[in-house]
């Protein structure tokens, strides 16, 4: 080695630089902090100085250096690896190594510092090598310390961590350091750095996998048989989250190890997975029982693992149709008489189900979705009642249409008894009444035919409207912008709304009217209402009746002064809906009768011949009023619900309006009077009107026609306007955007849908393609 | 019941008492009176936009004005929506009907 003496040795003309010289003093040093032994501050300095002199003396020197050092290592590390191997029990042997690895590797830090000339000398050297192994030292240290010590024990250093990680599962405590020292140094040996996990990857990640596997494959099952699933759930949770936290301790969490992801994954496979047939098969009893708590912990399980969740969905979907249903048929009796109930009963159950999915599944929305889909299937189920939209099959392609919930129906006759004078308004306060209405909207949004509660509610609208009944008018009008609201289309929004508008000129007209006959008799009598007949009345039909002179005597008064008011406008009376009050007097007391126009008509007949018994042939003949219109009047009279006196009497008494013939006498109670509490009343006031319909059969067998007519002509103009955009569709992409256009308002049943391509198609606006007879084509 | 009542109180009383005291057995306090209108039309529906009449033409129903949508009628009566009658008069000054020259007789009010 000295006798590579160059030029640049000579040049100093100083033998003190040279390696040879300069080895002997720096070598003792070496060996103190590889032994962590105290070295002075001059010796640390020192050594740089040397490290550095000699490096620049010598162009050799830094391999020379390396080499030397290199033994130095090797020797140190080979006196460790006897203390340590000394050790034959695990956790000695742990201790031991991990004491020693924790020392070597804080020198591994310090070491390499006063060798700094070698690395640059290298990095010189080798320009275009990567300089990933930027620390040569550190480098050679480590690999020295992984051939000396750590290849003789690496594999009783990760059995002895892997039976402490057994011990700690199986309840024992210890020093989990331990075990993250190990880890630490199968992460930190590796010089590797393109791929600095190497050897944790190729050992001590495997052997933990392996471990865990091991482990839960045979105590799950064993847990499983001897607690039953109920318990093993609460089980496999309490692991997930235990094994979840270990993972995290002992396992490498830098961000290029997927250690911790592959070990849950892998305890999902074998807790969840291959018990999920045993889980599923508790969520029909669990969901019956509303055990949330326990459901909670299934689905949180179930939802670790790929399309976990699906069958609990169906689950959750069949448990709501079930109960939904069976509910209604068991309260089938109540509930489709009173609207109130059923509604209740629909609420409840609503809200049954909302609780459950919130409690048990945390408002996931998968399962809120499966709760919308099962509960429009109460909604709209038909197997309690239902309702029968009929058609004469005068409309185009019509047939005969299926049977429709009846619930949009009693969900409007609910929203009347909300918003009108009821009991149950009069008992509930306004917030109250609110909150009630938005259930309302809330059950009316599952309803498939909307159409059918905007007819009902119109009519109810209408009756309140005329008959003054509203509860509170703000209210009204605030249902119809929530009906906006939650998307009924806006054609039959805007109805109502026009509604309410042409109350208001109404009311100005008859403020107008009874200014111009001040002091008159009319004045005094008489209000009007005259309505644009666009916005209210959807029938043609006028039930003819002979009124009494009475009132006969005003009609031409309004009618004059109607026509200096207007232009161009025909008046049609709609007495079927006008009503009054009366007073009637007998030997018992004075009362006044709110009435129809129509029972006034009826009562009105006795005023020229009180004592008589007048049949129901003459009532008809003085009345003019049609057969059935004058049956409901007549049992309105003699049948009053719940009230004690009868105005008339019939003779002989029939159980039903249906067993009145020409020849049943009828006449005035003349002991009517008001029973309250017992006593009779001498004085009093009581509304004879009641639920009578302000609309004939015939107009409500008109009512159901005309919504099956608009379904038909609103499916007509939907197909032609998509056709028409489309020029060219399948017949199943037609029905679906069909359904997407109408569902707002009803959802057209297949079978309507094919009985209007077919009239379509005969009438020339499309025609089937010639190729693909399910491919429709647009004709202009 | 009758029988019942006349064992109790002779029958002349109950006449007497039931015809003295005011005359008739009903009166009339009150008549809410509800009537209808429509434009006195011929045909329901207006010839140039095929709405009814009764509702407001088109651009009435989307600028809400739906009370000021008036009727008009020609001398011919056919009847159309004021609004529409105006536009199509620019165009051709002929009832869209009856080809007639369209010359208004009224307009509803
Ligand atoms: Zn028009
Ligand atoms: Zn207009
Ligand atoms: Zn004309």
């Amino acid at each position: 080695m000295a006798s590579v003496g160059t030029s640049s040795a000579l040049l100093r003309g100083n033998g003190s630089s040279n390696f040879t010289d300069q080895w002997p003093k720096m070598q003792p040093i070496v060996v103190k902090l590889l032994k962590q032994q105290e070295i002075t501050r001059q010796e640390w300095q020192d050594l740089f100085w040397d490290v550095h002199t000699v490096c620049s003396w010598d162009e050799k020197a830094p391999a020379k250096i390396q080499k030397a050092l290199e033994e130095v290592i090797l020797e140190f590390t080979r006196e460790i690896q006897t203390s340590v191997s000394q050790h034959k029990e695990e956790s000695a042997l742990l201790k031991a190594y991990i004491k020693e690895w924790t020392k070597f590797f804080t020198q591994c830090q310090y070491l390499p510092l006063p060798f700094q000339s070698i690395e640059v000398e290298n990095s010189a050297n080798k320009a275009n090598k990567k300089r990933q192994e930027g620390n040569k030292v550190q480098v050679l240290m480590l690999q020295t310390w992984n051939r000396s010590i750590f290849a003789d024990v690496r594999s009783q250093l990760l059995s002895a961590a892997m039976s402490f990680l057994y011990k700690e599962r199986s309840g024992e405590a210890y020093d989990a350091q331990l075990v993250i020292g190990v880890r630490e140094s199968f992460v930190n040996l590796c010089t590797d750095t393109s791929n600095k996990l190497q050897i944790y990857l190729e050992y001590f990640e495997k052997s933990y996998l392996e471990a865990t596997k091991e482990f839960y494959t045979s105590s799950s099952s064993q847990y499983l048989s001897e607690n039953g699933v109920q318990n093993y759930m609460r089980y496999a949770s309490d692991k997930i989250s235990e094994e979840q936290r270990r993972a995290t301790r002992y396992l490498e969490t830098s961000k290029d190890s997927q250690s911790v992801k592959l070990v849950m994954t892998e305890l999902d496979r074998i807790l969840i997975k291959t018990h999920s047939d045993v889980i599923l098969e508790e969520c029909p009893k669990l969901i019956s029982a509303n055990e949330v708590e326990k459901l909670m912990v299934m689905y949180r399980l179930m939802d670790r693992i790929a399309n976990g969740v699906d069958p609990m969905l169906k689950c959750l979907e069949s448990h709501i149709v079930n109960t939904g249903l069976s509910d209604m048929k068991a309260h089938a009796e109540v509930i489709t008489t009173d609207s109130e109930k059923y509604i209740e009963e629909l609420l409840k159950l609503f809200k049954l189900f909302s609780e459950l999915v919130k409690d048990a599944f945390g408002d996931d929305s998968r399962f809120l979705t499966s709760r919308d889909i099962a509960y429009k299937k109460v909604v709209n189920d038909v197997s309690v009642f239902k309702l029968e939209l009929g058609t004469k099959g005068k409309v185009s392609g019509a047939s005969k249409t299926h049977p429709e919930s009846k619930c949009p129906e009693l969900l409007a006759n609910y929203c009347d008894l909300l918003l009108r004078k009821t009991p149950l308004s009069k008992k509930l306060t306004s917030e109250e009444i609110d909150e009630k209405l938005r259930s309302v909207l809330l059950v009316l949004k599952y309803v498939q035919n909307k159409d059918v509660f905007m007819r009902y509610h119109k009519t109810h609208l209408t009756r309140r409207l005329i008959l003054e009944t509203s509860a509170d008018s703000e209210k009204e009008e605030n249902m119809v912008e929530w009906l906006r609201d939650v998307g009924m289309p806006a054609e039959y929004v805007n109805k109502l709304a026009r509604m309410f508008q042409d109350i208001k000129v109404s009311d100005d007209l008859n403020t107008e009217f009874k200014d111009k006959n001040k002091g008159s008799d009319t004045a005094d009598l008489v209000n009007i209402k005259v309505l644009n007949a666009g916005a209210w009345s959807r029938s043609s039909e006028r039930v003819p009746v002979s009124l009494p002179t009475e009132l006969e005597d005003f009609i031409p008064e309004v009618e004059e002064f109607y026509r200096k008011k207007h232009n161009g406008r025909k008046l049609t009376w709609h007495h079927i809906m006008s009503n009054g009050s009366i007073t009637f007097q007998n030997q018992v007391g004075k009362y006044e009768l709110e009435v129809t126009t129509f029972q006034m008509a009826v009562l009105f007949a006795w005023n020229q011949r009180p004592e008589d018994k007048i049949s129901f042939e003459s009532l008809r003949l003085a009345t003019e009023l049609p057969d059935p219109e004058l049956r409901r009047t007549l049992w309105s009279l003699v049948a009053f619900p719940k009230m004690k006196r009868q105005v008339l009497l019939a003779e002989p008494e029939v159980a039903s309006f249906k067993e009145f013939c020409d020849l049943t006498m009828f006449y005035v109670n003349q002991e009517f009077g008001l029973v309250k509490q017992g006593k009779l009343q001498k004085r009093g006031k009581i509304n004879l009107i009641g639920r009578l319909q302000l609309t004939t059969e015939k107009t409500k067998e008109e009512d159901n026609e005309g919504i099956v007519q608009l379904r038909i002509l609103r499916t007509q103009e939907a197909i032609v306007k998509i056709m028409k955009m489309r020029k060219r569709l399948t017949n199943a992409a037609l029905q679906t955007e069909l359904v997407e256009i109408l569902k707002n308002m009803f959802i057209p049943p297949k079978k309507m849908i094919k009985e209007q391509i077919e009239w379509l198609i005969e009438n020339k606006y499309m025609k089937r393609d010639e190729d693909n007879l399910s491919t429709f084509i647009y004709l202009a | 019941m009758a029988d019942g009542q006349s064992l109790e109180e002779p029958p002349k009383v109950k006449k007497a008492k039931g015809k003295t005291p005011t005359g008739p057995l009903f009166t009339l306090k009150k008549w809410n009176a509800v009537a209808m209108w429509s434009w006195d039309v011929e045909c329901d529906t207006c010839a140039i936009c095929r709405v009814q009449v009764m509702d407001a033409c088109l651009r009435c129903q989307s600028d809400k004005k739906q009370e000021e949508c008036i009727v008009v009628w020609g001398e011919c009566n056919h009847s159309f929506h004021n609004c529409c009658m105006q536009l199509w008069i620019k165009q051709n000054n002929r009832c869209p009907l009856c080809q007639q020259e369209w010359t208004v007789q009224r307009f509803g009010s």
